[in-house]
């Protein structure tokens, strides 16, 4: 029997071949390490939370299955470099060689939700309001004040990225 | 007058969330979703509740070529039907037919709210994916709002027996194949 990681859920679930997948999720513990490795088929992880907070096993269990761990130290949208992890997160994201992707925090409330609202607002065009649903999902409407005021005032348009075009992922409809 | 404008944003309908590969949910759509459901080219939309669903609602679903699967409580109209109740074996069995074939995808899975009865067979179709009882709950309650999960629907998802399902190699998607092999 499986035991996913908690508060497991999808970013980005449409491609035809599944291949461009992100999830979202709290910290995986080995008792999840079977359900990660024999249905999701990940190539990139990427933890928002503090390195010494990668245990040994996690380490092993990442390296052995060949899954590039990335880690964002963050705690919080608090952060004073927060715009640049986030703009980093998007390079990722706009890169479909990375893909699928894991994304988890500890608990896949805050730190993902954030994560989570800025994809739908930047990538997919989604309004406020239906980010802020989502992200109320997840927290059970808890301690969010600081968090949604950040997704809201989040804005690109005065940011160059560098991108490649031909890597772009399919399901962009709204950049 | 339009007082109301969506600018170039598009809205998702109450409680929408992605579930797994082309599998949607939600709670009943409204017009101001529509611009929002053509970016998922859905092919099928599974409706749980024993009422129809708004006009609106069904010509959108008409003039896109979506098929709506009626997985009433009742199927026959029966006189104890209720808004309230939840859904039983058949309806359950009859909704994860519809999602046992990847012909019908994308494919989007909604009630009036978005909570019980789609909570009620996301559920059901976690257990055949052979998830442990509590990640089954865990995930119907977040879903579930301040006033949390209903013990008849856990009772459900419980219950359920994952044996009882034929899968069929060929048409089954590969999220719940892959849990079988």
């Amino acid at each position: 029997m499986y035991i996913p990681p908690l508060n497991l859920g999808m970013i980005i679930n449409s491609s035809d071949d599944n291949k461009e997948v992100i999830y979202r999720s709290g910290f995986p513990q080995p008792m999840n390490y079977k359900y990660i490795k024999e249905t999701l088929n990940l190539k990139t992880i990427i933890y928002f939370g503090k390195k010494k907070d990668i245990t040994k096993e996690y380490q092993k269990f990442t390296e052995e299955n060949g899954y590039n761990l990335i880690v964002f130290e963050m705690d919080s949208v608090r952060d004073d470099n927060i715009n640049d992890i986030m703009l980093e997160m998007f390079k990722l994201v706009l890169n479909k060689d990375n893909y699928p992707i894991l994304m988890h925090s500890n608990k896949g409330k805050h730190r993902i939700g954030v994560v989570t609202g800025l994809i739908r607002k930047i990538i997919l065009g989604w309004s406020i309001s239906g980010i802020y649903q989502e992200y109320g999902i997840y927290t059970g409407n808890v301690k969010g004040e600081m968090d949604l005021e950040f997704i809201n005032k989040f804005d690109l348009s005065d940011v160059k990225i560098d991108l490649d075009l031909d890597k772009l992922p399919s399901f962009i409809n709204y950049v | 007058m339009n007082i109301l404008t969506t600018g170039n944003k598009i809205i998702p309908p109450i409680n929408f969330c992605p579930v797994e590969h082309r599998l949607y949910r939600s709670g009943q759509p409204s017009p101001l979703n529509f611009p929002f459901l053509s970016t998922l080219k859905l092919k099928c939309i599974v409706w749980l509740s024993n009422e129809d669903p708004e006009d609106s609602f069904l010509e959108y679903c008409e003039l896109n070529n979506i098929t709506i699967q009626f997985a009433a409580i009742n199927p026959d109209f029966g006189e104890d039907d209720n808004p309230w109740d939840g859904l039983n074996e058949k309806s359950i069995f009859s909704a994860l037919e519809t999602l046992l074939d990847k012909q019908n995808y994308p494919l989007l899975i909604c009630c009036g709210m978005g909570r019980h009865r789609t909570g009620t067979v996301i559920g059901c179709l976690r257990r055949l994916m052979n998830w442990n009882l509590a990640s089954c709950s865990e995930e119907y309650r977040r879903f579930t709002g301040s006033r949390g999960g209903r013990i008849l629907v856990e009772l459900l998802i419980e219950g359920f027996d994952r044996n009882s399902i034929e899968i069929d190699e060929e048409r089954v998607p590969d999220f719940i194949f892959n849990s079988f092999k």
